[in-house]
């Protein structure tokens, strides 16, 4: 299951994760919008619960494509195992964590950097082993420039860009 | 003070394992049926938590303005793409990505609805970012 680690990444494909970080700045804002009338729990809370319907709507429109397609994975890559199932806690215990820390005299901008730096270093290991049965990536000198710069760029726009003038 | 570092520290690494997991499910099943069950194993959770912990709905939840209820929407989305991402570019490269697309996205955002904005750090910032991003995708 492992991809040649020489493959070239579709550009296409960067382009999505880019636009899908545009998504994020927006469901952010939403749901902090939420967080203001309800508290974090809350805001979290209400986005799952509005997304689990209409992740529902949106399966009930294309369920036959998702089932042949799921059968088909299943086929190919084997039943999941049943941890598969359980990423949503990581997202409803991630609002506790957040919400403890933006409350702190971190704030809102040492939250977002502390958080920026624990999404690069489990990123690295688990491209680095292939962890969790996803595939390995090899890590060159590129990745390495790559992050340098994304992370310095993001650290400078979280503590010195936005907010405060 | 050493907690609220490791609670900032430690959501940054579920929001990576949460992607990574997601992504294992869509690997044998599709990604919108993993945002699914993200989103619904989460609102079981927060729903056994809300009881346990009580207030979790606020009086005023008539006022909200309806817009505020597209979050969970846009989730939905957000969790399928990184689940059918992360299988295609790696951990890495969807982190760089999707951080560079929340940061560039979040300063046009702030600027248009005129929130402040210090001009030289987000546009150092964002020049630093998309040069990062070209490294992303130079042929190896």
């Amino acid at each position: 299951m492992t991809s040649p680690p020489t493959q070239r990444t579709n550009p296409l494909h960067l382009l999505a994760a880019f636009a899908s970080g545009g998504l994020l700045t927006l469901a952010i804002f939403v749901n902090g919008e939420a967080g203001r009338f309800g508290g974090a729990m809350f805001s979290s809370w209400l986005a799952h619960g509005v997304g689990t319907i209409v992740a529902i709507v949106f399966l009930a429109i294309v369920w036959r494509g998702q089932r042949a397609a799921s059968a088909e994975a299943t086929a190919k890559i084997g039943k999941a195992p049943l941890w598969a199932y359980v990423g949503g806690l990581c997202g409803a215990v991630t609002v506790m964590l957040t919400s403890t820390s933006v409350n702190s005299p971190l704030a809102l901008a040492g939250t977002l950097a502390l958080g920026l730096a624990g999404q690069v270093v489990l990123s690295l290991a688990a491209d680095f082993w292939g962890l969790l049965g996803l595939p390995k990536r090899r890590l060159d000198l590129r990745d390495a420039g790559a992050v340098i710069l994304i992370a310095t760029g993001s650290l400078l726009i979280i503590l010195f860009g936005l907010g405060a003038a | 003070m050493i907690i609220p570092i490791l609670a900032a520290f430690a959501a940054g690494l579920l929001v990576i394992l949460s992607r990574q997991v997601n992504g294992r499910l869509a690997m044998s099943t599709t990604p919108l049926i993993s945002s699914f069950w993200n989103h619904f194993v989460g609102f079981a959770f927060l729903t056994v938590v809300g009881l346990v912990i009580g207030g979790l709905i606020p009086a005023n939840i008539a006022e909200m303005p309806w817009w505020i209820y597209t979050g969970g929407a846009i989730g939905v989305v957000f969790v399928a793409a990184g689940s059918w991402l992360i299988t295609r570019i790696g951990a890495v490269n969807s982190t760089l990505l999707v951080i560079a697309g929340q940061m560039v996205f979040g300063v046009i955002f702030d600027f248009l609805r005129g929130a402040p904005v210090t001009i030289w750090a987000a546009a150092l910032g964002v020049v630093l970012i998309l040069a990062g991003m070209w490294l992303t995708q130079r042929k190896r």
